[in-house]
């Protein structure tokens, strides 16, 4: 009967478009294309949010305004204090960097976006952002809200782009210890409560409760030294090789809806040298997340130094 | 084939609908109970005018749906072409269901289209193998496909869909 032969046509053409997405890239052009049409139902769809928070700043009481202002005065004369500080260490650091003739440190722009939607697929951990390619947004440009880096663009639509949050468990991000600059690879955990995990780091390396981790910049994907978790428990299975260590992520995955992009210096991406490691250099077109993800953690190999990151880096590659 | 074409926009309408109940956004607890409104909708217009709606349509709707959520390609066109085409085969049957048997067809129907949009997605590492919890969303469209059904029935008289 035809029906059947249609079926099969269909379930064919399906199964080949399947293995094109998942093989090529060609078509990403297409997905980018009919995106144009998928926007406004995102846009549509995130109008219930955008009218609640217009309501609260609506019907706000003066009150209210004035306490909140009085806190945010606060709020801002302790990070300007900070930022005095910092402004000392910054001048100090780039006087040490020009002693050891290092490359100059990055301070990368940011744009602003909002998330206007979360993937409903319970088992991978994404957002939609309200900036694409359009807004100059590239494949695997870094994502941070106000408390510490959240993810990576992985899609890029034409006014939106999807974001892999550094929860998900196929996303592994480079870090180290604030304290002491020991390095890890920071995975997304399975499971329902969104959190980190330390991926083979030895027994013997000197991790606590409490540290702070941020991006290493080894994976020359994400910008160094932005905060990314910091360690809720470190356990040490003796029968294991490894010791088990969780984190939480800074970022306010579930609560915020400000996140910022940040935006690469040009110079940086143009002027590479060879034999320094850059912070930003320009983005390699990878279509699977996931083998980018992978990709980003690889090159640690080449720049690690200590025996215990020679096991890890072992580990790694048979990812 | 069937009668003059009339209203078909009201199909493309509620469809479009049907993507938007799709993804808004839910609080966490929810996620698991979000029925599969996009399925129903084309289970119901294909049940109401099989000679209109078939295997192609379904198959195209599937593949806004991915490019909506961004998943994999083709993902909900096969699993919404399989879905047409058991709907195809059973419409006559399905019109003279009561409505608890309806609901019961869409059960499975919209259970064996989770069950395979999860299984590609596992097998091509989209998503993590988790708890089945995911099947809830067959047990909530099922419960909301009665309601549903009668409202798209008054859409479909109303505006006199062929």
């Amino acid at each position: 009967m035809s029906l059947e032969y249609r079926l099969l046509a269909f379930l064919a053409l399906a199964l080949g478009i399947m293995f094109a997405d998942s093989r090529f890239d060609y078509l990403d052009r297409a997905r980018f294309g009919v995106a144009y049409l998928s926007t406004p139902v995102y846009w549509v769809a995130d109008i219930p949010a955008r009218a609640s928070s217009w309501i609260d700043d609506a019907f706000v009481s003066q009150r209210d305004l004035i306490e909140e202002n009085a806190q945010l005065r606060q709020q801002l004369l302790f990070a300007q204090r900070e930022l005095q500080l910092l402004a000392g260490l910054a001048s100090e650091n780039s006087r040490l960097r020009e002693l050891q003739e290092a490359s100059q440190a990055v301070q990368g722009r940011v744009i602003t976006a909002e998330i206007i939607n979360v993937s409903n697929d319970l088992g991978s951990r994404r957002v939609l952002i309200n900036r694409g390619a359009h807004n100059g947004v590239f494949e695997g440009q870094a994502i941070l809200d106000a408390h510490g880096l959240m993810g990576q663009a992985v899609e890029v639509l034409p006014f939106t782009s999807w974001v892999l949050l550094i929860t998900d468990s196929r996303h592994g991000i480079p870090v180290q210890v604030n304290r002491n600059g020991e390095r890890a690879i920071a995975r997304g955990s399975r499971g329902d409560v969104p959190g980190l995990v330390l991926e083979y780091v030895p027994d013997t390396a000197d991790i606590v409760v409490g540290d702070l981790l941020v991006s290493s910049g080894l994976g020359q994907r994400y910008p160094k030294d932005y905060p990314v978790a910091q360690v809720t428990s470190v356990y040490h299975d003796p029968g294991q090789p490894f010791a088990l260590i969780r984190a939480r992520p800074l970022a306010q995955m579930d609560r915020t809806r400000h996140v910022m992009l940040v935006v690469p210096d040009d110079d940086v991406i143009g002027g590479g040298s060879i034999g320094v490691i850059q912070d930003f250099p320009a983005p390699a077109p990878v279509s699977n997340p996931e083998a980018s993800a992978i990709e980003a953690v690889a090159p640690e190999s080449d720049v690690t130094q200590s025996n215990d990151d020679d096991s890890q880096a072992g580990v790694q590659g048979d990812l | 084939m069937g009668p003059r074409a009339n209203g078909l926009w009201i199909v493309i309408l509620s469809l479009l609908l049907a993507y938007l109940l799709a993804i808004v956004p839910l609080p966490d607890w929810a996620m698991h109970y979000r029925p599969q409104w996009v399925a129903m909708v084309l289970i119901y217009w294909i049940m109401a005018l099989p000679y209109r709606v078939g295997i192609g349509a379904a198959w195209f709707a599937g593949l806004f749906m991915d490019i909506l959520e961004g998943s994999l390609l083709g993902l909900n066109a096969l699993s919404f072409a399989l879905i047409a085409y058991i709907t195809l085969s059973l419409h006559q049957r399905l019109r003279m269901f009561s409505a608890l048997q309806q609901s019961g067809m869409i059960l499975a129907l919209v259970g064996l289209n989770i069950t395979i949009t999860y299984w590609i997605k596992v097998a091509t590492e989209q998503t993590d193998a988790g708890s089945l919890l995911f099947l809830l969303g067959a047990l909530s469209s099922a419960f909301v496909w009665p309601w549903l059904f009668v409202f798209l029935r008054q859409l479909r008289r109303g505006f006199d869909v062929r």
